[in-house]
């Protein structure tokens, strides 16, 4: 909480933002085509699917001791993830050892749409491993912001590991065999487990405050020009990559359910019921500030405002968003723990999240969330085939 | 320690017992024409009219009348592909398997009866044989290592036995001092026996049991032993009232010393053993729920490394035909009991594992970790089989 003087004074800004807005109430449609996720190819496959209905975002430390176990790690994680994603009857083992296979998604393992998404974050990068002169150039430690509460247990990591699927038990299921295939090669640092709503009614699923998050994200060629690593002067292993944005942000939802509708669709600067921009009708509408330029429809300080103000000079700074909810326990206030594992990707973090981020600052909506968690990471370029594996072109 | 132990033990023999009928009866790695195997005295194996190679899966049909233990061998080396136990007189269950070329029958092992070895099935076209497979252990294979096995913790309850009589002389003095580290050498005594818990009975949660368990928590008349004694020297309580817990230590520690000989090691011990002590050692010492205030858990986790060790000793000429990581384990071994000295202080004493700063945490828990792993499948190569 910053205190009651912002909170105060934005809602002066929220009564007067509510009186002018136009009502809109027209629905999009969400498609909901069959994905195809499969695990080779020039980029991971789990950054631009569609969001998974279950996930699993970790971090590790890595604990080889060398950079030949560390490259017997990412051959492990990659054997792990090509037969998980694929699916398939593990192997029988007769009477030499215990199952190799937990069991838990039957006799047979069905893909289930699984993704594994492999990161690498900064202090993979020290002196351990020899690889400080391969560092992707923009990569650092997680900064942190003036409204964060980060808890250092919750915070960055060698890798990041995020396991999406239809399925609970096939994201659990993955992380437990992934876990047993690695277990002296790396430790679990944190881990959450996330879900993605459906559509309620329609298009863009919804955050755990009732309001449509991800709507207005890059699609097309834009992904090329502002998601996927390539020159820049970034080392050539690192083409096809993306750097990956994790923030674990708490959501105070007692409080939030306090505060008036109103209030709240002027802190985002969109219709809770339909998504749709407060100048719009619908999730899709694009808000036209230039026709708004002092915030009365849409206030100055809105967060879809600020995140995207949608000029020529901040078009750069967009971020692909794959964000998804957490519920996690009790506080010992009786509060209840649970918000979003904020994810983002980007070619450029200072550029992009980061140049966003500072514009949020202090935002009306920061009274009512708290990032206490994540980290950085550089998403490796895909495995583009039987004989490849993850971080090869890197430890090569 | 034990009553730990012998649980899990008890758990996982009613999960598998309970559940494999449901779930195998439903897999969906069955198909429709998969080869039905008979199994009984007089129809062993019959039903194999085309071998193939590849991944497979055969139905096994006991038509006898007592349950029975089927394997897949090879006749010529006694290797088993594949085992279903305990399959029901009447009931059918699936057997998976991945056959490479060479020759292969069904041994049927009815209750009470000499197995039976059925007709040789030979496998041509297919890869070479590269799959796990094992030469089965026998009861007979494992007299010798239970013999050592015997002699290690009789000589070790012995010693124990002069360091508890060490312990109780001084409680009574009254040197917190000088008890504690006399605490410390008998209780690391105990722990580096971890492979007979089940043998040492209700003993071991007189000696060595924590408060879990006990209503009153460590105020419970019924909480004894080590741990009890580790409460009391390290949170001041009064040296008098100790040295009758020290007394009913000692007095535990040689009834036991002097009863080990009538006990037995159950046979299907020893191998669970190997992988147990340290699945022990992750959950209790490494999580610091058996601390009572010592902080000594990293040491007693080396002192069940030393109790590993012997198992696996005793174990070795039987692992090294059939477990080809035995090397890896050997090395994981010693990666774990560096990195556990590693939380020793320069004066000898221990960090608690709640003090370790994360790096070092990490690496002892992944070590530990990795060796459990790599120790589980001994515990399945070492289960005695009947093979004639």
């Amino acid at each position: 909480m910053t205190g009651h003087v912002g909170r105060r004074s934005f809602l002066r800004g929220a009564v007067l933002g509510a009186g002018v807005t136009a009502a809109a109430a027209a629905g999009t449609q969400a498609t909901a085509a069959t994905e195809s996720l499969p695990f080779h190819g020039t980029h991971q496959a789990g950054i631009l699917r569609q969001l998974a209905r279950q996930s699993i975002v970790a971090a590790f430390d890595v604990i080889a001791a060398n950079r030949a176990e560390l490259t017997d790690l990412f051959r492990a994680i990659t054997d792990r993830a090509r037969f998980l994603a694929s699916g398939g009857t593990p192997t029988s083992v007769g009477i030499t050892a215990p199952p190799a296979d937990s069991g838990v998604l039957g006799p047979s393992v069905p893909a289930g749409n699984l993704t594994v998404t492999l990161g690498v974050g900064a202090s993979l990068f020290d002196d351990r491993f020899g690889l400080a002169e391969r560092k992707p150039v923009r990569l650092t430690e997680m900064r942190m912001f003036p409204n964060d509460a980060l808890d250092a247990a919750q915070c960055h990591g060698d890798l990041s590991l995020t396991v999406a699927a239809d399925d609970t038990d096939t994201v659990l299921h993955a992380l437990r065999d992934i876990s047993r295939a690695t277990r002296g090669a790396m430790q679990v640092r944190w881990k959450i487990n996330g879900f993605s709503s459906p559509p309620r009614p329609e298009g863009t699923p919804r955050n755990l405050m009732g309001f449509k998050d991800g709507i207005a994200n890059p699609e097309g060629t834009d992904i090329d020009r502002l998601v996927w690593v390539s020159g820049g002067g970034e080392p050539s292993w690192a083409t096809g990559g993306s750097y990956q944005v994790i923030r674990l942000i708490r959501m105070l939802v007692e409080f939030w359910d306090r505060v008036s509708l109103s209030e709240q669709e002027n802190m985002f600067g969109r219709r809770r019921d339909s998504g749709a921009p407060l100048d719009g009708a619908k999730e899709t509408d694009i808000p036209q500030y230039a026709q708004d330029p002092v915030g009365t429809v849409i206030p100055l300080t809105s967060h879809i405002r600020l995140a995207n103000p949608r000029t020529t000079g901040t078009d750069g700074s967009r971020i692909l968003r794959r964000s998804c909810n957490y519920d996690r326990g009790v506080d010992d206030n009786g509060n209840l723990d649970m918000g979003l594992i904020f994810t983002c990707y980007q070619r450029d973090i200072a550029a992009q999240f980061e140049a966003v981020q500072t514009r949020l600052i202090d935002e009306p909506l920061v009274d009512y969330i708290s990032p206490f968690g994540g980290g950085y990471f550089f998403a490796l370029p895909g495995v583009s085939g039987p004989d490849d594996h993850f971080g090869r072109a890197l430890l090569a | 320690m034990s009553r730990r132990v012998v649980g899990v033990v008890l758990a996982l023999v009613v999960v598998v017992a309970g559940a494999g009928f449901a779930i195998w009866r439903s897999t969906s790695a069955e198909a429709v024409g998969d080869p039905v195997i008979s199994v009984s005295r007089s129809a062993c194996g019959q039903g194999w009219s085309d071998p193939k190679p590849g991944p497979q899966t055969f139905l096994l049909h006991n038509t006898g009348s007592v349950t029975a233990e089927v394997d897949l061998i090879d006749p010529g080396t006694g290797t088993v592909f594949g085992e279903v136990d305990g399959l029901g007189a009447g009931t059918t269950r699936p057997m998976q398997v991945t056959l490479g070329n060479g020759a292969y029958a069904f041994r049927c092992a009815p209750e009470e009866t000499d197995p039976i070895v059925g007709p040789t099935a030979t496998v041509t076209g297919g890869d070479e044989r590269s799959g796990p497979a094992v030469v089965p252990v026998t009861r007979n294979d494992l007299l010798g290592a239970l013999r050592t096995y015997q002699d290690y913790v009789g000589a070790g309850l012995s010693t124990l036995s002069d360091q508890t009589g060490a312990l109780v002389t001084a409680v009574r003095s009254g040197e917190r001092g000088a008890s504690e580290a006399a605490w410390l050498t008998a209780h690391l005594t105990y722990e580096r026996l971890g492979a007979a818990y089940d043998a040492f009975g209700d003993s071991d949660g007189a000696i060595n049991g924590t408060a879990d368990g006990l209503p009153g928590g460590v105020t419970d008349e019924d909480f004894t032993g080590f741990h009890r004694l580790e409460y009391g020297l390290w949170h001041g309580q009064d040296m008098a009232p100790l040295a009758e817990v020290a007394t009913r230590l000692d007095a535990d520690v040689h009834t036991l010393r002097d009863s080990f000989a009538d006990l037995q090691v159950d046979p299907n011990d020893l191998g669970l053993r190997a992988h147990e002590i340290m699945e022990n050692t992750l959950e209790f010492e490494l999580t610091g729920r058996t601390d009572y205030g010592s902080g000594t858990n990293l040491a007693t986790a080396l002192a069940n490394l030393d109790g590993t060790r012997e198992v696996l000793n005793v174990l070795r000429p039987l692992l090294v035909p059939r477990l080809p990581r035995l090397s890896e384990v050997d090395d994981w071994i010693g990666r774990t009991d560096t990195v556990l000295r590693s939380g020793q202080r320069s004066d000898g004493g221990w960090t608690p594992v709640a003090q370790l700063d994360r790096a070092q945490r990490e690496r002892i828990n992944g070590a530990v970790g990795e060796l459990t792993e790599l120790l589980a499948p001994v515990a399945a190569i070492t289960e005695p089989r009947r093979v004639s």
